[in-house]
């Protein structure tokens, strides 16, 4: 029973999907099934198990492993799912998307999710990105009768695939220079050959393992699909893919780069710093001139990729814990976000344009209130979420002596603070249009709150949550 | 006590957002007015309650509250006052009320929210006063931004979403480099001790070698020095200062100008003594340009707004010479000028803001021999004017005197450029108060203007009672300050005046015999500030230990 113990936040994801598909076959035309109610039950019941299982760093069949860093990962993609659940009940039927096969897709999707963080052979990493992957690129091209939802959808399959592919190529050289696509044994066999001179073989599995992450993190220079994708996605996915993804995403870049391949270090120090820097600047600069929100925020999401990976390329045990609080803290507050510029549209327009927030002060205080408090966090100022994870990120920068890169992260995020303040003066500075502006359902309401809640809370009490993030690390680096 | 003041404007913001109600509620202004203005003078009590109780013969912190916050990182909830924050953290209680008051009439739109950022700009001002921990000394130091960028944009004049988007980057640029520095200063005591420490008690033993310790130095000037704000890093100030609402001026002036000189006192210099002993000449060259520049610019003003925020960058120039300074006159002075100038500029943002209440207009052309319309008026007017261009007798002077003294000690020639500027300041403020409200009345909108309204009253007999007050009896300001800035100075040059000795100026000796320039050149200085032809050799005491132990 303990071999399958580690599973068993899995599981329960796994059944509610196949349970909401089951729930979908079975729906009578026009009739209407509080799916996202099973979402939310079955989301809850896998944070639980998460929480029970604290601790127990759970061995199942030796290729996952469900400890501490797993387990946190598990507790942020939770909290993500259950946000969007929260969030999703009036978008869904606004923008005449199959709640059904919705509802499904992302829980397969935070199931392969999950999978990917507690993965410990790169084989299993894979088959979790594919998962994950394809429930994704699903789920943004889910609205048939979009143009810009194909295009974004294909663009993002094509170029996934291709990730894919350096990918898998990374492990097969992986397993040339170890035997074993186990993470520990590839970890040994590269120790046992000293990393003064490694081998040909060993820097092109690092290479090639780094481009398919830097792929899904969506890093410089590989972040073409990223504004296209979350433009072309409805934004109740633009604003689960931007989290939850990346949370995935990371989890599995660090677990693999900071213990096997962590004798590398000297070698792929240097070009990930690169690749952070070029993706801060890259996502700061584009993003200022960028007058559509979703790729505003799309475009921010590749510069908070890059603050991530300042917390990898410091490999210490406070980019570590950096990392993971900083994936929680981009989590609740992007879905914020992303979910009030979602809630905004209506069936007639996106309203994802600039110049619809106009005087949202006006006719939504409300909103208007809590989109400051998201964007406010995204640019990292205090007293929020955002401004403990930059500075958690700073520091672990610091502490190693990358200085350059902390305040290349300092400067691009003051830039940042001048295209999220766009947004700000839009709603609070410049006349109204006179936009139709929806109902917001009361769930959402709630999902909303939970989500300022958070950022506040991780902004002004952060320590429980960052004891919690240096205690998931110990078990594992 | 302290974290009751310090937050009681933000409960009393919560306060006022809920009995705003929902939506811009103009039924329920004057109760969210009266709300307002209660709680911060609630606050103003308090702190006077705070100074009553406070020991001014010592130099520690007192009331010092302590609690564990992030431990994993040695960071605390740290809040203490000690001589050099407590009479801030008092001008900083005193002004939000008059503050307050000023927008009584002006400010219609939405004016639970206005109330809510000023308070909640009232508490963060003061977090930055009594922050010993550097950690939250700079979460109130950013915060700050938030509601000044709104009262600036939303309540502001004509142009003041690009001021407001100008004011927070400006600012917010210089600060960030300064959170680099202080995470790398709190694990170079890690370093050293085995801990992380954000304490600042702890980080004042923290040795540096020269380089790190000169940019760390620099990052921590920039931030200051923006805010300050120094030629030439003063663009910001002139178009933050005109376009905002008279309350956003007066606390702008008032208060967050002294957050950056503040900040250079407190922590940009102690932490980091030897570099700040190597860039002072420069500061200072910079301050003494400032202070005639920024008169100069004044001076040819249309508008009298403008005219003030220039003048703002004229006097400040003065506090940051006293600092530069750096013996006791010098930074005492500098203290007390900050408190000088906050209550003066304050009082001309009111009157300026009063003019342009009734006329909508702030030109100096529109106005002229306003004395015959509104004679009270045009008297509070003068009280303040001649506050500001520091006539013996009042508030203005004794500051401005005392860093001239602190300055002459140190630098004859630069006391002497700087001297200049208490006579330009008297050219502008007279020449525009002159223009103002003397001769006849030139323009016939001018003719019925209301006197003094008992709102203003109450605004402005405070407002010139303390002007008086600290012209006339400056030992009752001085003596708290005293000892916390000798143990500053000391941290800095390392020279010792003895905890118990008066405060007597070592002046006859220093005019006698230039105190010895023994200690050889700071160590190392690097390419890029080795040229040659330096401006003013920093006189070095003798015994001072810090650049010779690297």
């Amino acid at each position: 029973m303990t071999e399958y113990a580690g599973l068993i936040p899995l599981l329960i994801l796994a059944l509610t999907a196949i349970a909401a598909m089951l729930a979908e076959a079975f729906r009578e035309p026009g009739e209407r099934m509080p799916i996202a109610g099973l979402g939310l039950i079955g989301l809850t019941g896998a944070a639980v198990a998460s929480v029970a299982l604290w601790n127990s760093d759970a061995h199942s069949m030796g290729v996952i492993r469900s400890d501490n860093f797993a387990l946190f990962i598990n507790l942020v993609l939770c909290i993500i799912g259950i946000l969007t659940m929260l969030m999703s009940g009036d978008v869904v039927e606004r923008e005449r998307i199959p709640a059904g096969e919705y509802y499904a897709l992302t829980l397969f999707a935070l199931c392969g999710m999950m999978m990917m963080a507690a993965a410990t052979d790169l084989l299993v990493v894979f088959l979790a990105l594919e998962i994950l992957s394809l429930a994704v690129y699903v789920l943004t091209g889910i609205r048939r009768r979009s143009a810009a939802g194909a295009e974004a959808a294909f663009k993002y399959f094509l170029l996934g695939a291709f990730s894919s592919a350096f990918f898998l190529y990374g492990i097969a050289f992986a397993f040339a220079l170890s035997g074993s696509t186990r993470i520990e044994q590839i970890g040994e066999a590269l120790s046992r050959q000293g990393a003064a001179e490694p081998s040909m073989l060993a820097l092109l599995a690092v290479g090639l393992l780094a481009v398919g992450f830097a792929f899904k993190v969506s890093a410089v220079p590989f972040h073409m699909w990223t504004p296209d994708a979350y433009e072309g996605a409805p934004t109740i996915v633009t604003a689960f893919m931007s989290t939850a993804v990346k949370a995935a995403a990371f989890a599995a870049f660090a677990r693999v780069f900071l213990s096997p391949l962590e004798p590398l270090k000297a070698q792929w120090i240097p070009m990930l710093s690169v690749i952070a820097a070029l993706t801060m600047i890259l996502g700061t600069v584009v993003g200022v001139v960028q007058t559509n929100v979703k790729r505003m925020l799309a475009y921010s999401s590749i510069a908070h990729a890059g603050y991530l990976l300042i917390g990898i390329v410091s490999a210490n045990t406070t980019g570590k814990a950096a990392i993971l609080f900083y994936l929680l803290a981009y989590a609740v507050t992007n879905m914020g976000a992303l979910g009030i510029v979602a809630l905004l549209g209506t069936e007639a327009k996106p309203h994802d344009e600039l110049r619809d927030f106009a005087g949202l002060w006006r006719s939504r205080p409300g909103l208007a209130g809590l989109m400051t408090i998201f964007l406010l966090s995204l640019g990292g100022l205090p007293p929020t979420a955002g401004f403990i994870g930059k500075w958690y990120i700073f520091s672990a920068a610091v502490q190693e002596g990358h200085y350059w890169l902390a305040v290349i992260g300092v400067l691009t995020s003051v830039i940042s603070v001048f295209f999220y303040l766009r947004i700000v003066v839009m709603m609070y500075m410049t006349e109204g249009s006179d936009a139709v502006r929806p109902r917001v359902a009361a769930t959402a309401v709630a999902g909303l709150a939970l989500a300022v809640i958070a950022v506040l809370y991780l902004g002004v009490l952060p320590t429980r949550a960052l004891d919690l993030a240096l205690d998931s690390i110990s078990t594992i680096f | 006590m302290l974290s009751v003041i310090v937050f009681l404007p933000l409960v009393g913001a919560v306060l006022v957002l809920l009995a705003g109600g929902g939506g811009d509620r103009h039924d329920r202004a004057p109760a969210v007015r009266t709300l307002a203005l209660a709680v911060s003078l609630a606050t103003f009590l308090a702190t006077l309650l705070l100074w009553w109780r406070f020991d001014g013969t010592s130099a520690d912190y007192q009331f010092v509250e302590r609690h564990a916050w992030i431990p994993a990182f040695g960071i605390q909830y740290l809040v203490g006052v000690d001589g050099i924050s407590l009479l801030l953290v008092v001008l900083t209680a005193f002004l939000t009320p008059l503050a307050l008051l000023s927008s009584w009439d002006s400010v219609h739109k939405n004016v639970k929210m206005f109330s809510f950022f000023v308070l909640a700009l009232e508490t963060s001002m003061l977090g930055v006063f009594v922050s010993i921990d550097l950690f939250l000394f700079y979460i109130f130091w950013d915060f700050v931004l938030i509601p000044m960028y709104f009262l600036i944009g939303i309540w502001g004049y004509e142009r003041r979403v690009y001021a407001a988007v100008k004011f927070i980057l400006y600012t917010m640029a210089g600060s960030v480099l300064m959170l680099i520095a202080i995470i790398g200063l709190a694990y170079a005591h890690g370093a050293a001790t085995g801990t992380p420490s954000f304490n600042l008690l702890d980080l004042y033993s923290v040795h540096l070698p020269w380089r790190t310790e000169m940019w760390f130095f620099l990052a921590f000037a920039l931030a200051f020095l923006i805010k300050v704000p120094l030629f030439p890093f003063h663009t910001w100030l002139p178009d933050a200062h005109v376009e905002a609402p008279t309350a956003g001026s007066i606390i702008l002036a008032g208060v967050m100008l002294k957050m950056g000189t503040y900040g250079l006192l407190r922590f940009a210099f102690p932490l980091f003594p030897s570099a700040a002993m190597y860039f002072a000449p420069w500061i200072a060259v910079l301050a003494v340009v400032g202070i005639i520049y920024g008169a100069l610019v004044a001076m040819v003003q249309p508008d009298m707004k403008k005219l003030v925020a220039y003048s703002s960058v004229s006097h400040l120039g003065f506090v940051v010479l006293g600092l530069c300074a750096m013996n006791v006159q010098g930074a005492q002075g500098a203290v007390y000028q900050m408190l000088n100038h906050g209550v003066s500029t304050g009082g001309l943002f009111m009157i300026v803001g009063m003019l342009s209440d009734r006329r909508h207009t702030r030109l100096i052309s529109e106005f002229g021999g306003l004395k015959g319309v509104m004679p009270r008026l045009v008297a509070a007017f003068l009280l303040i004017t001649l506050a500001s261009i520091a006539l013996p007798g009042m508030n203005g002077f004794v500051g401005e005197f005392l860093i001239l003294l602190g300055a002459f000690l140190w630098n004859t020639k630069l006391a002497a450029f700087a001297a200049s500027g208490v006579i330009l300041s008297a050219v502008y403020m007279l020449w525009m108060f002159q223009r103002v409200n003397y001769g006849n009345v030139t323009n016939a909108k001018n003719r019925a203007l209301p006197d003094l309204t008992p709102r203003e009253w109450t605004m402005m007999v405070p407002t010139i009672a303390m002007c008086i007050a600290m012209g006339v009896l400056p030992g009752v300001f001085l003596r708290p300050i005293e000892p916390s800035v000798k143990r500053t100075i000391e941290r800095v040059t390392g020279r010792s005046y003895g905890a118990s000795a008066r405060p007597q100026p070592p002046l006859l000796a220093t005019l006698t015999s230039p105190r010895p320039d023994a200690q050889p050149a700071p160590p190392a200085p690097d390419a890029r500030t080795a040229r040659p032809g330096r401006p003013i050799q920093h006189p070095r005491p003798a015994g001072r230990e810090r650049a010779s132990s690297e």
